[in-house]
């Protein structure tokens, strides 16, 4: 699952609306990046991350599947689960 | 709160507010001050801070929704015309998204002169604290 090309499509998308909501051109997240892997991923910022990439992708997280994400990868699958 | 609820008031920049936001700001850009400076620049007189419109901006989230539970994540706006003294501005404000999973709502906003021109708008997203 982790390697499969939609995946990284998404992964790819994602990582350019961090780069834009947190300001960081060198941003780079790949499916295991955590919050803590990121400096300026702070609680406002993650914020305005879910919100940019509901937003973008036209879906809608629940607050119980956002605490269940351990990972950009894994939010990335649910965005796959919820375009579908 | 719901996705298209709307939002009115009518704000006006009056000589308190005016003076208030000099004094505690300190920008007395001769704009703002200096009534032959702004009319040589082309506008009919002094011109009041856009920034004050924020002022109004924080009334409005913070006073006028249906929750005091609130906090402003980000706001922008963009000035259209200038704005004078005294001068009546509707305001009109419409929740555009409700984002459940992080507890925001999102706004777009505008402000009119009395003849509807729209002389700033913009966005804010707020929080709704738990």
């Amino acid at each position: 699952m982790k390697n499969n090309e939609k995946i990284l499509e998404i992964i790819k998308k994602v990582n350019d609306i961090f780069k834009d909501v947190l300001e960081n051109d060198e941003l780079s997240v790949i499916y295991e990046t955590t919050a803590s892997d990121v400096d300026e991923w702070d609680s406002l910022s993650h914020i305005l991350l879910v919100v940019a990439i509901e937003k973008y992708f036209q879906i809608e997280f629940t607050a119980k599947e956002m605490q269940n994400f351990k990972n950009v990868g894994e939010m990335c699958e649910g965005i796959i689960l919820k375009t579908k | 709160m719901t996705k298209g609820d709307i939002f009115e008031n009518e704000f006006k920049i009056n000589k308190n507010i005016y003076d208030g936001f000099i004094k505690l700001f300190n920008d007395k850009n001769p704009l703002h001050t200096d009534e032959v400076f702004a009319q040589n620049k082309g506008f009919k007189s002094i011109v009041m801070h856009g920034n004050i419109l924020g002022g109004f901006l924080s009334y409005f989230i913070g006073e006028c929704l249906p929750t005091k539970n609130v906090i402003i994540h980000s706001q922008e706006i963009k000035y259209t015309k200038p704005v004078y003294i005294n001068e009546l501005l509707s305001f009109k404000a419409e929740i555009i998204g409700i984002y459940k999973s992080v507890n925001a709502v999102e706004f777009k906003f505008c402000f009119e002169d009395n003849e509807s021109n729209t002389i700033a708008k913009g966005k804010i997203q707020i929080g709704i604290i738990q």
